[in-house]
């Protein structure tokens, strides 16, 4: 199996781990909103403590508050650079780890508006989307990525941008009034 | 054996990376999102965040492929930890963090205005500590001493509005001359007569000269252009951009040298964007033969944000044995000046 480093920064927590297949070797998190940049090379360092070097690096794309997100990634794409490892990126949502046939999953987008996908029989049907929370039917929040899924999912998914979702608050010059 | 480091500044809307052998500059590669900024008037923070997420890993490759050096041969990575735009800075502190961690290499986590005083060390003789250094940019005017470039910079003062590089870009949007304002001007500028309009100087009445020295204010300037637009229909904007630009690089001068007197410090740097003003360069020379002070500003293209300068701060420290950045940590979007690095 491929051992791999997994990263998640696109909810509130940055999380970290080191799957081997099956084996979760290492998984940690920390909760903090604003704390991704000073968070995950802790994390990281912790997590290269425990295993042999890494084959590939599999890191999740969002959606997610923005600034938060891109740390992970930023992290991700360079670290991979300079092992010469491939890095791979996973649509977040996917890698929150839910038992049911069906269910929506939907994390915090801030402004009152939750980022969100619907899966059925362990595939996305919709979405992801960002929405006001009473546009969607029964969603499942405050669950997070489960970094042994998001590798799992690393066989069949390579997400190359990052999912922002929405457009850079910004009103040209000559449209304003 | 003189140190290889990369340099990564992502502070504002440049991408820029930089790798130094020592003092020698090896690659100095800068990707700007200043074009999608343009139509907006000024930089906006998400824009130039995404920009850097997508420039990054291209621009080091070219940065490596321009010096002619391998990944492995990297000996430090250094990186603007701040002040700048927190979105934008957090992308090129978690970019060299996992440059740094894949490479197990130390991270040295810099001062971005420390960093522009530095650029200079790579252009002249070895560094003259102590100097004046006056910082004129986008968001950034200050004049500091530095004693050591690598741990000991004391601001003597900084403007107290806008910086000089933000009234250049809101004169030229009044004077229809795009952004940025800081090149269209010094453009305009060289068609018209510095000595046309007599705007005013800031902070240059006597009480200012004994309260505050060495502040600077550029909004009484600024709303001196735009009266003076409003009551003068048939004005030349050749005149006015070149009076205007005389206004600011006279008092920028004024108080540089003054500081250098009264300090005693024979040398001045002058860095930062608007360094590369065609006007301020040609002032200084002159003004700082006639002071007897030894002038030095880095060439144009090593003014404006860069990565080299970031790689030439990482190297003065490496060589001068000061600690890397220890453990994890974050950017700081108003890291003052004072602090040359984490």
């Amino acid at each position: 199996m491929t051992l791999s480093l997994a990263i998640d920064t696109s909810t509130s927590r940055t999380i970290v781990g080191i799957i081997d297949g099956d084996s979760v070797l290492f998984e940690n998190f920390h909760e903090g909103a604003t704390d991704h940049g000073r968070a995950l090379s802790q994390l990281v360092a912790q997590a290269l403590k425990v295993s042999a070097p890494p084959q590939q690096v599999v890191v999740g794309m969002g959606p997610g508050p923005f600034t938060g997100l891109r740390v992970g990634i930023s992290f991700a794409h360079t670290f991979g650079f300079a092992r010469n490892i491939p890095v791979i990126g996973i649509c977040s949502l996917d890698a929150i780890d839910i038992k049911e046939d069906e269910y929506t999953v939907a994390i915090d987008a801030r402004r009152k508006e939750i980022y969100w996908a619907r899966y059925r029989d362990g595939a996305r049907v919709e979405g992801p989307s960002v929405s006001k929370p009473a546009e969607v039917d029964g969603f499942i929040i405050d669950q997070y990525p489960d970094m042994k899924k998001l590798v799992s999912l690393s066989a069949t998914q390579n997400v190359t941008e990052p999912m922002y979702l929405r457009r850079p608050d910004a009103v040209p010059t000559a449209e304003r009034t | 054996m003189q140190p290889i480091v990369l340099g990564i500044e992502t502070s504002c809307d440049e991408t820029a990376i930089g790798i130094v052998r020592g003092r020698t500059l090896l690659a100095n590669v800068i990707a700007s999102s200043v074009d999608e900024h343009a139509r907006f008037g000024g930089v906006v923070p998400e824009i130039a965040s995404r920009a850097h997420l997508e420039a990054m890993l291209p621009s080091i490759e070219r940065a490596l492929k321009d010096s002619r050096i391998s990944l492995s041969d990297i000996d430090a990575v250094a990186v603007t930890a701040g002040p700048g735009l927190v979105g934008a800075l957090l992308v090129g502190v978690a970019s060299a963090s996992g440059l740094a961690q894949g490479l197990g290499r130390p991270l040295y986590g810099v001062n971005h205005l420390a960093a522009h005083v530095s650029v200079d060390y790579l252009t002249h003789d070895l560094p003259t500590d102590p100097t004046i250094a006056l910082l004129v940019s986008g968001g950034h005017s200050s004049l500091l001493q530095v004693d050591d470039i690598t741990r000991s910079i004391t601001k003597l003062g900084a403007t107290m509005d806008d910086a000089a590089g933000e009234a250049f870009d809101k004169i030229a949007r009044i004077l229809d001359l795009g952004f940025p304002g800081g090149p269209a001007i010094d453009r305009e500028a060289v068609n018209g007569s510095a000595s046309a309009i007599d705007f005013p100087r800031g902070l240059t009445t006597s009480n200012d000269w004994a309260t505050r020295p060495y502040d600077f204010s550029f909004s009484g300037l600024k709303t001196a252009v735009a009266r003076y637009l409003e009551s003068t229909p048939s004005f030349v904007r050749a005149d006015v951009a070149a009076s205007f630009q005389e206004a600011v690089v006279d008092v920028l001068l004024l108080k540089a040298i003054a500081a250098c007197k009264s300090s005693g410090i024979d040398s001045l740097v002058i860095a930062g964007g608007v360094a590369a003003n065609s006007r301020l360069r040609a002032l200084a020379t002159e003004r700082c033969e006639k002071a007897g002070i030894a002038l030095r500003i880095p060439s144009p293209a090593l003014c404006t944000d860069n990565g080299a300068m970031v790689a030439s701060l990482g190297s003065l420290m490496v060589s001068a044995g000061r600690p890397a950045t220890q453990g994890a940590f974050d950017a700081d979007s108003s890291l003052k000046v004072e602090q040359v690095s984490l």
